[in-house]
């Protein structure tokens, strides 16, 4: 998501290529090349120029209608639908798993290259943190270049938020209760099979204040603070790998399972 | 002078062919691409729609001007025959075939570097319109991604189908334009 002005000059962008699986768009006006991942112009005449970001919040449709009930959605173009199944690709995600990647990773990679990750950069430094492990640990606290951050990951496994762990100016540590919200109000999709997604009831531990998902104190001596969020990306590892080859990755302290065979019971002093 | 020609000719059809046929082969989705490649790739593009059509009209041109003549074929030394593949109408046919692909395979390119290829598979979407959260029952289920945005105060979710799918949406809000890429 980009803010699509330059020195005041509005730019329309139309697809125009693909680099290393991430599209190049180019717009009409000046005919610049420019990345997708990154809105970077890449070449061309404003090449080396950056789009501003609008951050986008990347998660299920029921949980961001809970946030934004008065919000607008884009509707499918009524050409497309007419045309059959071209917008049936709901399992998008699942057909490109299978597709081959072009580019290589580095000896000793620690994802496979279609892993799922949240990126998120700040001032230059990037982390990535594989969805897998941010599902399983939930709520996550870390320090990206000096920024602490929070990162809760629903139940669902694919809605995340990051948010910037700071009120009024001093951080905070938090802590997933052992409850959990619903973030979805309807009986869910597809004739209510779908399992409604849940995330983390959050307290922070100078206050135990309770937080929701959308980083707003419900209860507590915080009540009614909201946390600021912090931009991120879904992306496939190979990806963020190519525009963020120094990233940095989380890895989760795993206990090392210790075999054991026998009962050690200690033998007596003799 | 009609062999100078031919060379022109020639020339300009494969010149025509190379100019769109290096950016389309090389910028495809399971290829790797590289700085390299794509700074080669990228002037080529820009230049392919005049250079097609210079190329056209030279190759058109001289295909005409090649076709029309000469009527008679050179002398021949007496008392030679003729190999089959010099009999004047085999020559004639052959020659008629020959320029015919140049002009087609030119006329071919010279459209084609005025299409957008990409946008045949992924189709823009000009009249961008919204509905409202209520009214999404027919196309968007509660578990499917999202990605929402917040810009001058309205609330905006694209959903990831329809994203993959256009990947390019351009839309204007108040005062802000904005692109949103998938």
């Amino acid at each position: 998501m980009w803010e699509s002005a330059l020195d005041g000059r509005r730019l329309r962008f139309h697809l125009a290529g693909i680099n290393n699986q991430n599209f190049i768009m180019q717009d009409e006006e000046t005919g610049t090349w420019w990345q997708q991942v990154n809105g970077r112009a890449i070449l061309g005449p404003m090449k080396g120029r950056q789009l501003k970001l609008i951050p986008a919040d990347i998660v299920a449709f029921g949980v961001w209608k809970l946030d934004h009930p008065r919000g607008r959605v884009l509707a499918p173009d009524p050409e497309i639908e007419a045309r059959g199944d071209e917008y049936a690709q709901s399992d998008w995600e699942r057909n490109m798993a299978r597709r081959r990647v072009v580019t290589t990773l580095p000896k000793g990679s620690p994802f496979e290259p279609r892993t799922l990750i949240v990126g998120i950069a700040v001032n230059g430094h990037a982390k990535a943190y594989a969805l897998t492990d941010l599902r399983a640990s939930r709520v996550l606290l870390d320090v990206i270049n000096g920024r602490p951050v929070l990162i809760v990951a629903a139940d669902d496994g694919k809605s995340v938020r990051v948010f910037d762990r700071r009120v009024d100016g001093r951080p905070l540590e938090f802590a997933a209760t052992p409850h959990s919200v619903a973030i979805v109000d309807g009986a869910g999709s597809a004739g209510g099979k779908t399992a409604v997604p849940r995330a983390p009831l959050l307290i922070d531990l100078d206050t135990a204040s309770e937080w929701d998902f959308a980083g707003r104190a419900t209860s507590g001596p915080f009540a009614g603070k909201t946390l600021a969020r912090v931009p991120h990306l879904l992306e496939y590892w190979f990806d963020w790998q190519t525009y963020w080859p120094k990233s940095d990755v989380y890895k989760p302290w795993r206990p090392t399972p210790k075999a054991v065979d026998r009962l050690e019971v200690p033998k007596p002093a003799s | 002078m009609r062999r100078l020609l031919w060379v022109l000719v020639l020339l300009a059809a494969v010149t025509a062919v190379t100019v769109v046929a290096i950016p389309t082969l090389t910028i495809m989705p399971f290829k790797p691409q590289t700085t390299r490649i794509l700074e080669i790739a990228y002037p080529l593009r820009q230049i392919a729609p005049r250079v097609t059509l210079v190329c056209l009209v030279i190759v058109s041109g001289g295909a005409l001007f090649l076709l029309r003549g000469p009527r008679q074929p050179a002398a021949l030394p007496r008392g030679r025959t003729l190999r089959w593949f010099r009999q004047p109408l085999v020559r004639h046919v052959a020659r008629g075939v020959l320029l015919t692909a140049l002009v087609a395979a030119t006329g071919v390119v010279t459209w084609f570097c005025r299409q957008n290829h990409f946008e045949w598979m992924f189709n823009p979407l000009p009249n961008v319109k919204y509905v409202d959260v209520g009214a999404t029952k027919s196309f968007l289920t509660d578990d499917e991604m999202v990605m929402g945005i917040e810009v001058n105060g309205l609330s905006l979710a694209y959903p990831v189908r329809q994203m993959a799918y256009h990947h390019v949406v351009n839309d204007m809000f108040g005062t802000t334009p904005v692109v949103v890429t998938y």
